[in-house]
């Protein structure tokens, strides 16, 4: 729960630090709950991408969401509808690996009470980082603005585990390079994300469970 | 109130919402075919670098866009670094704050 806190401080303090206002930060905390988008969202936002382009990249990124949601689904079965609205907006990394390292299936009230405290920390988080946003002059100083891609490859190296999830990764880069020197805005992700994944999960194996 | 700002955010919680409610409500007795399962959990391995190594390798301005292979560029290193203390498993905020000292320091002494 310290990590998402000070993960939340982070995005806070970045994204005021980009130009967004602070209720900006704070309600893109609130309604979208899924940092790894926000992450890539606020540079953009600042540097003026189109919305669609914002929005699209957005998806593509929490398209991991649907496999979390899809093995969380039978613990969920004796759910009223509505908790299920609810519980949907909270499914975030941190949560499902809590409640799917102790049982299989797993125990919703086990994600339901790690998603509690993994969004109570983050938007704590982020209401502590907006404020120290501003007192930054010049972030680049202090090497903050790679604090964005710093935190995408840790996330990607965490997740390398079978020898095709390397070629996967390298094979996205490579092609993203290519895309991002030739086109403009962040058709570079979208387009090596969705393309070279959907490629690897056509040609590979599908592993067991 | 910026509409402009706020009009993003509201599209991007929509489609975010939408990758995680469906299959909660949907898929409570039906498995995932394992091909569509596998594909789902690629998506951020192709994501994640796509985002991040254009990030590092990729200086866009007004002029265009280049590769920055320079050993001088300070990034190249904090991604090493970075992609390093993540193989090893060390807690990811701690190699985040490594990898921006790393550039910081390298930005000083240039």
């Amino acid at each position: 729960m310290p990590s998402v806190f000070v993960y939340g401080t982070v995005f806070g303090g970045l994204a005021v630090q980009a130009g967004l206002r602070p209720l900006e930060v704070w309600g893109m905390s609130v309604l979208v709950f899924a940092g790894a988008s926000q992450f890539v969202a606020v540079p953009l936002l600042a540097a003026g991408a189109p919305a669609a382009a914002i929005v699209l990249t957005t998806y593509v990124i929490n398209m991991r969401h649907y496999l979390m949601a899809a093995t969380l689904a039978p613990s969920f079965r004796a759910f009223p509808r509505g908790w299920l609205a609810l519980v949907a907006h909270v499914i975030n990394d941190e949560s499902f690996a809590v409640a799917v390292a102790r049982r299989h299936p797993p125990d919703p009230w086990v994600f339901i009470g790690s998603a509690a405290a993994v969004s109570g920390a983050f938007l704590a988080g982020v209401a502590v980082g907006t404020p120290l946003g501003g007192l930054v002059a010049d972030p680049a100083r202090w090497g903050l603005d790679f604090a964005f891609p710093a935190v995408f490859l840790a996330l990607v190296a965490l997740q390398l585990r079978r020898p095709a999830d390397w070629a996967v990764a390298l094979v996205a880069a490579a092609l993203a390079i290519a895309i991002a020197r030739a086109l403009p805005g962040t058709w570079h992700i979208v387009i090596a994300g969705f393309v070279v994944s959907a490629l690897a999960a056509l040609v590979l194996e599908p592993e067991a469970s | 109130m910026r509409t402009d700002v706020w009009l993003v955010i509201a599209g991007m919680a929509i489609v975010t919402y939408l990758t995680r409610a469906p299959l909660l409500f949907v898929l409570a007795r039906r498995p995932l075919p394992p091909r569509l399962r596998l594909w789902l959990r690629l998506i951020p391995l192709a994501v994640l670098p796509a985002i991040a190594f254009p990030m590092v390798l990729v200086e866009r301005d007004a002029a265009g866009a280049r590769l920055a292979l320079s050993l001088l560029h300070p990034p190249l290193w904090g991604a090493a670094v970075v992609l390093a203390l993540a193989a090893l498993r060390m807690n990811l905020l701690l190699t985040v704050a490594v990898g921006v000292a790393v550039v910081a320091l390298l930005r000083a002494l240039a």
